[in-house]
């Protein structure tokens, strides 16, 4: 099932490319924000499934384009991103050491929305495609055999990042508000049979520049559960973000549009304004590349000469 | 006004005599509510529950607070947004550190006679950082210093624990260093920001089993309240509710260990007890670091002893 917000706090199924307003499912239900929804949702999936599943069945939808969709998590609690964590297409000999950093709710924005670039004198601000993995289930210091376990869907996630700002920070590099556009839908665990053995792809105008499988991680889905979980516990409708791979990473600028897709999670649209029009070369940032594969130990991720 | 939560997640208010006033029942929805949102309610809609409030605890002597069980008062909020290296340790750095931030999860707080559990993993040691924390009271955007009162709802003790050497160092490294659960010892109350004057005029205190270790004052702080909100809400959004803990002066800091009682102090806003646990009962000097560098040790932080 593709589950999703849309309307601010409508929740949707996507049926073929129509969209199927499910929220008679939880009709009569308190809630205090559309996360609220999800998080419930998540939470006590079996006992609502039957129910979406009927409405769905007994309604064609409307298209998806009628509708204002937004991030199927638009608040979550703890957004987790792992940090470098790709072999870069096999260049990188051995992982690098297992990290990660949280990343502010509010950077969520959602399909249609806009990432607004700060005046910040950043390098550059690039693209990260990746893979998200929602929880599903509250899960401490969990082992990786049991990781799939707490895993309730998959989404689309785009860590947008600005680089050269404060020496390596992650606050001041990945929390910029409208840096995490989501969704457009969590797809069920079930409806992903391999989530390590699926394609990413990332366009900017249409122009094709993220191109990996997520078989190319450095350290796998069930090992970063089993990591994060060793410092925080996690939650239904909290959202682990898997990492990149830089090779095809490049800038955004002001009127971008850029479009991520990984296999059965449907299509993120997304666009880009920047009020002070900076402009840097389109295409892939091959410095950074370079860098990400060791195949240089200096220049990329916005250093400056 | 003091408030805090008590027993199950009610929302209490200390009257002049430091009594608990239970005010719940002021607060609409508030059975429904879920207990994160309960304060964040009283934030969002002040004007309106301030009198209310006042008015409760004129007319009622509450009940004595050591008979309630005492409860983080913002138990998951939306945001933590902690300044990094703040300080100016007492005079002895030439200049303030470039500002810097971290995100803290949410799911670490922990409060008033709670326990810090220790993690397993093997960091180098667990320090103690005694920290003013701010509450923000109105959103911020791109907040301008000289408006900085008017995003501040109120104080409170904040100790952001730190498991040091976790993680992936040099890297940015501070959600294992700063996230492990049980890291974020709040409390007891949030005072509202009209009963401190003066936020760079505080002396903050905290104690292990008794002992002083941290005793500074937030003149000493690097870059100062308004640049704080200004620089933190030029990146993110601050909400109301969210928590902004203003960062420690590390010349106090030293290892805490299984069976410790930590206490920390700022004027005015009570005093935060919490415990600590460690199911691998490991040791370190029990130095802090500025004994060691008086001692002429070499290396900053307390060695491991077993």
């Amino acid at each position: 099932m593709k589950l999703l917000l849309f309307d601010r706090d409508k929740l949707g199924v996507y049926k073929g490319e129509n969209i199927v307003d499910v929220s008679g499912a939880i009709s009569g239900n308190t809630y205090f924000s559309p996360q609220g929804i999800m998080n419930d949702i998540i939470a006590n999936f079996s006992s609502y499934k039957s129910k979406i599943q009927e409405i769905v069945n007994a309604n064609d939808g409307v298209p998806a384009s009628s509708v204002k969709i937004s991030a199927p998590l638009p608040y979550p609690n703890q957004l987790i991103a792992m940090a470098v964590n790709y072999m870069e297409f096999g260049a990188r000999s051995a992982p690098a050491p297992i990290n990660a950093f949280l990343k502010s709710p509010d950077s969520v924005i959602g399909n249609g929305d806009t990432v607004e670039l700060p005046s910040a004198d950043a390098a550059i601000f690039h693209h990260e495609a990746e893979l998200g993995l929602v929880i599903g289930k509250k899960g401490f210091k969990i082992q990786a055999k049991d990781a799939y376990d707490y895993i309730f869907g998959y989404v689309n996630f785009i860590d947008v990042s600005a680089r050269g700002l404060g020496n390596g920070s992650f606050y001041w590099g990945k929390s910029w508000d409208t840096f995490g556009p989501m969704g457009p839908c969590i797809t069920t665990a079930d409806e992903i049979s391999d989530p390590q053995n699926l394609d990413i792809k990332l366009w900017v105008n249409d122009v094709l520049r993220q191109d990996f499988n997520s078989n190319d991680m450095g350290h796998n889905i069930a090992r970063c559960i089993e990591w994060v979980s060793q410092t925080t516990v996690l939650e239904p409708g909290d959202i682990i973000v898997t990492g990149t791979n830089h090779q095809g990473l490049g800038a955004i600028q002001d009127g971008d549009k850029i479009e991520i897709e990984i296999e059965n999670l449907n299509r993120l649209t997304v666009y880009v304004k920047d009020n002070l029009k900076r402009e840097w070369p389109t295409g892939i940032d091959q410095a950074t590349a370079d860098r990400a594969a060791g195949r240089t130990t200096s220049g990329g991720f916005g250093e400056r000469s | 006004m003091k408030l805090l939560l008590f027993d199950d997640y009610q929302l209490g208010v200390l009257n002049k005599d430091g009594n608990v006033v239970n005010v719940s029942q002021e607060v609409e929805n508030f059975d429904k509510m879920p207990p994160n949102l309960r304060v964040v309610e009283v934030i969002n809609n002040w004007s309106k529950y301030q009198p209310k409030f006042n008015n409760c605890i004129e007319n009622n002597s509450g009940t004595d607070i050591s008979g309630h069980k005492i409860l983080p008062p913002l138990p998951k909020p939306g945001k933590m947004v902690c300044m990094a290296v703040n300080y100016m340790e007492n005079g002895t750095r030439s200049e303030p550190a470039p500002i810097n931030a971290f995100l803290k999860s949410p799911n670490s707080v922990i409060g008033d006679g709670d326990t810090i559990e220790m993690s397993e993993q093997d960091a180098i040691v667990f320090e103690h950082e005694a920290e003013l924390a701010m509450i923000i009271g109105k959103e911020a955007k791109n907040a301008k210093q000289d408006d900085w009162r008017d995003y501040i709802f109120g104080y409170m003790n904040f100790i952001d624990v730190s498991s040091r050497g976790l993680g992936a160092p040099p890297m940015d490294s501070f959600f294992a260093m700063k996230s492990p659960n049980t890291s974020a010892p709040m409390g007891p109350f949030i005072v509202t920001a009209d009963e401190i004057p003066d936020p760079l005029n505080l002396d903050v205190k905290l104690w292990v089993n008794g002992k002083l270790r941290q005793d500074y004052h937030t003149s000493d702080m690097a870059h100062k309240i308004p640049r704080c909100i200004e620089w933190t809400s030029s990146i993110t959004k601050l909400n109301p509710g969210d928590i902004v803990p203003t960062g420690t002066n590390h010349r106090g800091l030293g290892p805490i260990h299984d069976g410790d009682k930590i206490e920390m102090e700022i004027e005015n806003m009570g005093k935060l007890t919490v415990f600590v646990k460690d199911s691998l009962k490991r040791q370190w000097a029990d130095e802090t670091r500025l004994e060691r560098q008086e001692k002429g040790e070499k290396e900053t932080m307390a060695p491991r002893i077993k």
